[in-house]
């Protein structure tokens, strides 16, 4: 091989630059997957098929299509169809989100239901209400059961939020193909970059294995 | 309106079935008496721990009917119909499972305290006086704050115990609660159940431990396939049955002991 690496060439600052725009992109879709991936799940749970149908379509259309074409989507169809253009940072967040959302929704739901029966029925045999059920046994324990899946959807979040450098949104990625193209070294920069990704996501992964195991010690 | 002679319970031709082929319950009749403590004893399968679970209100029944204290508790016409649970009725049963079931994410005093403030508005300062007492009496003084994961099976049951005792039961319902434990603990689970015993507290055990069934039953029922086969004192149940069934499973459960 007789590439010669430089990595001097490559500047840090766009890329950190790209970094802050990124993790903002993912704290905010993150509050939007978090808050309202809930109160949609309780929607996929309804018992009335006219509410559980829309939100399970909902979930689904997300759940089965490639981000990437939700973004693209998100970018150009929907100013068409209601006539807004909100500014391609904020067009990203909602695409991210909506789709965290759709994602957190089925954690929630798949925590919920997990919640073991005879916890429910240890709440009936001491005289606790129906709502009393839900809020002090099944959501407390469901909710504390969804936090290793939701930080797990919250890296995977802002790994697919490189996605949005196609539409513009000046984040980590799209920073990195700037460079690139300006430097002529595409492999150093897309290592850094890579690293940079890595460097954020791994120490949260291992958040979740060490959360995941704790959680075995606690119900076993 | 409660005589002394009055039934705590009474159980009128319960039938209980899963789906259509599974009929677990086919006419139980069981009238209890304030102040006994009932073990019913059987083989696997044969409606014990359903007959519980049907009279802490956890289970649709097809037919039947339980008063309690004279009141009219469950019922239901048939199989289609809805079973009818009188909640204020439920509330004055307690029940302890064999899995333990405490909540997980609340601490040892929070288990306790739970229900007595949410379903009875007690103060959360009388409660948890009552419940560290309770704690003290069944030798869990110190772990009023650790969570269930912290515990020992043992514990873990003991706890169990004393969360049903906070709502003060007129009826405790145990349901083999004893069978997951390691053996070495199964004595420390047991002491604190025959304390409750010599208090006349009336209650209904599901055991296969029939050295604790001989301690502490007033009264003993062998249940198989669905209907009562024998109902007498510890003595002839477990002693002399009179039904071959009653004696068959007797014999068998004593030489597995030995």
């Amino acid at each position: 091989m007789n590439y010669t690496f430089d990595f001097n060439a490559v500047s840090l600052g766009p890329l950190l630059d790209g970094l802050i725009v990124t993790l903002k992109l993912t704290v905010a879709a993150n509050i939007i997957g978090v808050v309202l991936g809930f109160p949609l799940a309780l929607l996929i749970m309804s018992r009335v098929s006219a509410i559980r149908m829309p939100a399970m379509l909902f979930v689904e259309f997300f759940r089965c299509t490639p981000a990437i074409v939700q973004i693209v989507w998100f970018f150009y169809c929907v100013p068409m169809l209601f006539n807004v253009f909100l500014g391609s940072t904020t067009m990203g967040i909602l695409a991210l989100g909506l789709n965290l959302m759709a994602f957190n929704a089925e954690a929630y739901r798949a925590s919920i239901q997990a919640v073991p029966r005879e916890q429910v029925d240890a709440g009936i045999a001491l005289g606790l209400n129906p709502l009393q059920r839900v809020l002090y046994i099944v959501l407390p324990n469901a909710l504390r059961a969804s936090v290793p899946v939701l930080l797990t959807n919250g890296i995977v979040i802002f790994q697919q939020s490189a996605l949005v450098a196609i539409v513009a949104v000046q984040d980590l990625m799209y920073q990195a193909k700037t460079l690139a193209t300006e430097t002529y070294r595409p492999i150093e920069t897309f290592t850094i970059a890579a690293l940079i990704y890595f460097a954020v996501s791994f120490p949260v992964t291992q958040i979740v294995g060490h959360l995941e195991r704790r959680r075995q010690v606690m119900t076993s | 309106m409660t005589s002394a002679s009055a039934p705590l319970v009474s159980i009128r031709s319960l039938h209980k079935s899963y789906g259509p082929h599974i009929q677990v319950l086919k006419g139980l009749d069981i009238e209890m008496k304030p102040g006994e403590r009932v073990v019913v004893i059987g083989p696997s399968g044969g409606g014990k721990s359903t007959l519980l679970r049907v009279m802490m209100g956890l289970e649709k029944i097809d037919s039947g009917s339980i008063t309690f204290g004279g009141k009219p508790y469950i019922s239901s016409a048939n199989a289609d119909a809805k079973t009818a649970i009188n909640t204020d009725v439920r509330r004055s049963i307690g029940m302890v499972f064999q899995h333990y079931t405490l909540f997980p994410h609340l601490s040892v005093i929070q288990n306790l305290v739970l229900a007595p403030c949410k379903v009875r508005g007690e103060k959360k300062a009388s409660a948890t006086q009552r419940a560290q007492a309770l704690l003290e009496r069944f030798g869990l003084g110190g772990k009023a704050n650790a969570f269930p994961a912290q515990l020992s099976g043992g514990q873990k049951q003991r706890v169990a115990i004393a969360r049903a005792l906070m709502l003060d039961p007129k009826l405790m319902l145990f349901d083999e609660v004893t069978s997951a434990l390691d053996p070495e603990l199964v004595a420390e689970v047991e002491q604190v159940i025959l304390q409750l015993a010599e208090q006349n507290l009336p209650m209904m055990i599901v055991t296969h431990d029939m050295w604790f069934a001989k301690n502490i039953a007033s009264r003993v029922i062998f249940c198989a396939g669905g209907v009562v086969v024998e109902d007498g004192p510890p003595e002839q149940v477990l002693g002399s049955p009179r039904e071959e069934r009653t004696r068959d499973f007797i014999d068998r459960v004593f030489h597995i002991k030995q």
